[in-house]
């Protein structure tokens, strides 16, 4: 028995922080799996609830030092952020008024003993209360065996304003020993505000990454007319039951999945879809929650309420998505465990070699390194470069109706190099469409008789042929003795009268023998005979239609460099007719389903990367074989669930889309980690003081906290470049 | 001289401890 809850933690700041309470629930009695996501700050947990409980898990991420509370029900995701940001507006403001008065404070009172007490009254409230958190939470780390950022703040402007605190009330002993009386305190006002700031425009930036989610949830309306014993009553969205009879109105958003039951509209699913055209509803459609009624009334059926409708199941593929990690990210993570030590190192090493042979006072500037190189070494930067890439990124995709299930899903998807097309539904229409008849007398009777014989079949050819038949406007008679006979066809009695409908190998097993020429074999398509009383009376050829944009998206994918290839069922006339059409130049037909996957797991021994882009649930094994599955929403829930992005417009102009979407948020992620490397490796040496020998050029405390700040904001931008890719 | 000397000294054991505690301690603590 395993159950799962997701925590909300509040005060996590950088990977460092996220990692240690991953790592510390990882370790308590109980706990099968931790997975503590810095982007939206939430653990989620798996535990034995014999042995442990979410009570118990919450207490174990408030030893962390952490804020954590039992989850609320049905809480967006954007609490804990919102409530960060709130806790610290007023700390952010105090401390930005200390840090003006203390670089003010000089101009206006000479240097002398008022002037370092009265700093000294400044810097307190900031250090004690502003800036506590910092403290606290480095303390809880420290006990912990472990170091984050916090370490690092708390460790930096602790020694600058211990020294300083001295300074000031021991005066006459430093000036009776030939050191001015120098104190800092403006410095520790300085990093504390700047870090502060830094925190704020995080999670101000962290919130807008989160929007996608916000939208998605804003799209359900929080009341709902129903109709009940006859009334219309407004209930609020959550007591909607399955069954339930909705009225919507012109300019109203639909609550819930359901069919249409009387009116109709233009509905716009836009918002789901990507589609800009509103697709028309009649009785009997069905309507999916979160989309936007147009111009008409309707009364719907709920048929999907809660956290089974569609827009739920994409909410939360978009949220898991958004705090997975991919690959890339694992070497941030080790980064960070080391970085902290090492760090900290350099830090002691800086102040002994300025002690050792740096000029005089000595230890005053040997102290000054030491205390820059841990304010700027701060992993922030790092710590963000990829969660907040591939939030972006998601959140981007579910804008444009490309829905990615995660960090690894993005890292995999930038590298495919092939590309394999089902045929059926996903370069096709999957709609099999009637395209001729031939009768050797009469090509009406034909078909008349056909759509009779298979009025009662579900199978997509036969679908086609009653379709056909309803489209000529013929009137069908009953069929009596009706049976179908698998992969061959059906037959049946209508009007006294034998008809077989089926392929040549059930004119066979009747003893018939299908003419070639009559095939019309060389034609792409599926022929379909007709026998009436044991005798070949004609055919029809059923095809399905390719889709428009199918062959625009193969040579966009081709021109992407990517290797196009298409799997099909189908025979092979009829599968280089859609290839020839497309422009696909590899094709299998005739594969049989269970085969599919074989094929593709070839490609990958043949050293491909694959993507698998399929709808139906014969597609479900080959899309979750592949290393990326691209599943269509016009197909099956087995095969959106297989697959690692879901493209929610039913056709293959997604593919290339999803596919430049995530070779782009790769190259930021890049992009990010490689400057938050080398901000750190750049910016701890100056900070050291190497140039110093050379260039006399040092950084001060303050400086190095901005120069951290900046660096943080930089990968957040960097990330945010994404919602327009 | 001594002072510098006391310092370096210090410095050392203290680079040699933080690295023991953050990471061979810290390490052992977390996977016993």
């Amino acid at each position: 028995m395993t159950e799962v809850v997701t925590i909300p933690v509040t005060g996590m700041t950088c990977a460092a922080c996220s990692a240690r309470v991953e790592r510390t629930l990882g370790a308590s009695p109980g706990v099968e799996a931790a997975n503590v996501n810095l982007m939206t700050a939430e653990a989620t947990v798996s535990f034995n609830p014999a042995t442990t409980s979410a009570e118990t898990l919450v207490a174990t991420i408030r030893s962390t030092g952490y804020g954590a509370e039992l989850p609320v029900a049905d809480q967006s995701g954007e609490s804990g952020q919102q409530h960060h940001a709130e806790d610290l507006r007023p700390r952010l403001a105090v401390s930005l008024v200390a840090a003006v008065l203390v670089m003010l404070l000089p101009m206006v009172i000479a240097p002398s003993g008022t002037q370092r007490f009265l700093l000294l009254g400044l810097t307190l409230p900031v250090i004690g209360w502003a800036g506590k958190a910092f403290f606290t939470r480095a303390w809880k780390a420290f006990r912990h065996h472990s170091a984050d950022m916090n370490t690092l703040i708390a460790v930096g402007t602790g020694a600058a304003f211990g020294y300083s605190t001295v300074v000031t009330l021991k005066a006459d002993w430093f000036t009776s020993h030939g050191i001015p009386p120098q104190v800092y305190f403006e410095a520790v006002v300085w990093i504390i505000a700047l870090i502060l700031l830094g925190n704020h425009l995080e999670a101000r930036a962290r919130g807008k990454a989160s929007e996608a989610i916000r939208r998605l949830i804003g799209l359900r309306p929080e009341e709902v007319q129903v109709l009940r014993d006859g009334r219309e009553v407004t209930v609020p969205l959550q007591t909607v039951q399955v069954g339930d009879e909705i009225v919507i109105r012109p300019g109203e958003r639909v609550p819930v999945d359901g069919i249409l039951l009387s009116g109709s509209s233009a509905v716009d699913e836009s918002m789901l879809t990507g589609e800009p055209i509103p697709v028309e509803k009649a009785p009997g459609a069905s309507v999916t929650g979160g989309t936007l009624n147009q111009l008409g009334t309707f009364h719907l059926e709920a048929t999907r309420v809660g956290e089974r409708t569609v827009l739920a199941r994409i909410i939360r593929l978009v949220r898991e998505a958004q705090g997975s990690k991919p690959p890339i990210q694992r070497l941030a993570d080790r980064i960070s465990a080391v970085f902290v030590p090492v760090v900290i190192s350099i830090a002691i090493a800086t102040f002994v070699i300025w002690f050792d042979i740096g000029p005089q006072p000595a230890y005053l500037h040997a102290m000054v390194a030491g205390v820059t190189v841990l304010i700027i070494a701060c992993p922030c930067a790092m710590g963000l470069a990829v969660p907040t890439a591939v939030m972006v990124a998601t959140g981007r995709g579910a804008g444009i109706g490309v829905l990615i299930k995660g960090g690894e899903v993005i890292e995999l998807a930038s590298k495919v190099d092939m590309v394999v097309l089902d045929k059926t539904g996903t370069v096709t229409e999957g709609r099999p469409r009637v395209v001729d008849v031939h009768g050797l007398e009469d090509s009406n009777r034909v078909l008349r008789l056909a759509a009779s014989v298979e009025q009662g079949s579900e199978h997509p050819l036969a679908q086609a042929i009653v379709a056909a038949a309803g489209a000529a406007g013929l009137t069908l008679e009953a069929v009596q003795g009706f049976a179908a006979s698998p992969g061959r066809g059906a037959h049946g009695k209508v009007g006294g009268r034998h008809v077989l409908v089926g392929n040549r190998q059930l004119l066979l097993d009747h003893g018939l023998q299908a003419d070639p020429a009559l095939a019309g074999a060389d034609r792409p398509g599926t022929v379909v005979f007709v026998a009436i009383d044991d005798r070949l009376a004609g055919w029809l050829l059923i095809t399905d239609p390719i889709k428009p944009n199918s062959a625009a998206a193969v040579r966009d994918l081709q021109s992407m460099g990517l290797e196009v290839v298409m799997i099909t069922g189908d025979n092979q006339a009829t599968a280089a007719s859609v290839a020839a059409e497309t422009g696909i130049e590899r094709v299998f037909a005739e594969v049989l389903p269970e085969h599919k996957r074989d094929a593709v797991l070839r490609f990958q021994q043949e050293g491909h990367l694959v993507a698998m882009v399929g709808d139906g649930v014969n597609d479900a094994p080959a899309l979750a074989q592949a290393d990326v599955g691209i599943a269509m929403s016009g197909g099956s829930d087995v095969a959106i669930e297989a697959g690692g992005i879901t493209l929610m417009q039913n056709d293959l102009t997604g593919v290339p889309r999803a596919l430049r979407l995530t070779r782009r948020t790769l190259g930021i992620i890049r992009q990010n980690l490689f400057w938050a490397f080398i901000y750190n490796l750049v910016g701890i040496p100056i900070a050291a003081g190497i140039l110093y020998p050379g260039f006399g050029l040092r950084l001060s405390p303050a400086m190095a906290a901005a120069a951290m700040a900046v660096s943080s904001i930089s990968v957040i931008t960097n990330s945010l470049r994404l919602r327009h890719a | 001289m001594i002072a510098k000397s006391l310092v370096t000294l210090f410095g050392l054991v203290a680079i040699a401890w933080v690295n023991w505690y953050f990471l061979i301690a810290g390490r052992r603590r977390r996977d016993p």
